[in-house]
């Protein structure tokens, strides 16, 4: 179990990294709010934790994604995708596009894509994280690899374009 | 990241770039989330919470036991004590 001092340090370095992984995932920043909040206070409730901080974080990541995962089985369709970017004059409108391309996957893909590409998360990682097989890992991570070259393709994005 | 056979080098090259900007792209909403002191304090109260649950959830359990077992002795002291309380009536009386 985390002292309260070592948990405050943690959650201070990571928080905003596993906020912005669920919100790019869930694409809704309430529920960013309200997962990660409840995952950091799992990881304080647990008495058996990795001792390293990258497996801390790796659990914390996990602990998000099962919440997630939780989230999406419970809502319709609709709920899903009814979140939109809102429209801030902080953000660029390169950036808002970004955005609003990778907002355009499903959900899963989306979590998928974080947790490989930014997190850099393994097959293995990213099945706990997620309730998925390894198996079914490498085949929806393929093909939500192959959504979002479809998507940037066809919005111009690819091959070179985003340099 | 594995090179992945159905996408060329240079889709793959694209993909990573676009993930690399996602990734470094402003937030059009920054998280609402409480300070660490605050989470604490939450989670600490979560765990008295469980704990007075632990110690109560026996007792919880016991109860339908304990109102059935007083209702059975009150049963049987009724069923004992009423031909004795009419002998002490009828003594009393005559």
């Amino acid at each position: 179990m985390l002292t309260e001092h070592a948990f405050g340090e943690f959650y201070q370095r990571h928080a905003r990294a596993v906020w912005t992984y669920v919100y790019r995932s869930t694409n809704n920043a309430a529920d960013a709010d309200d997962i990660v909040q409840e995952a950091f206070l799992r990881l304080f409730q647990t008495d058996l934790l990795p001792s390293d901080e990258e497996g801390l974080r790796r659990y914390v990541f996990r602990i998000a994604g099962n919440l997630m995962t939780d989230r999406w089985r419970k809502r319709t369709r609709e709920e899903r995708h009814g979140a939109a970017l809102s429209e801030q004059s902080s953000v660029s409108p390169r950036d808002l596009d970004v955005a609003r391309t990778f907002a355009e996957l499903k959900p899963r893909d989306r979590a998928l894509l974080w947790l490989a590409y930014v997190e850099g998360g393994s097959h293995a990682d990213i099945a706990e994280s997620l309730r998925l097989g390894r198996d079914s890992v490498k085949v929806m991570l393929s093909r939500a690899r192959l959504r979002l070259r479809d998507l940037l393709k066809a919005r111009g994005l690819i091959e070179g374009k985003l340099e | 990241m594995t090179q992945h056979e159905d996408l060329t080098a240079a889709e793959e090259q694209g993909l990573s770039a676009f993930m690399q900007r996602l990734q470094a792209s402003t937030l059009d909403r920054a998280p609402r989330m409480p300070n660490a002191d605050v989470l604490v304090l939450k989670a600490q109260l979560i765990r008295k919470w469980e704990a007075q649950r632990r110690i109560r959830r026996p007792i919880e359990l016991m109860e339908p036991f304990e109102i059935f077992a007083t209702a059975a002795a009150a049963v049987l002291l009724l069923f004992w004590s009423v031909p004795s309380a009419f002998d002490w009536v009828e003594r009393l009386m005559f």
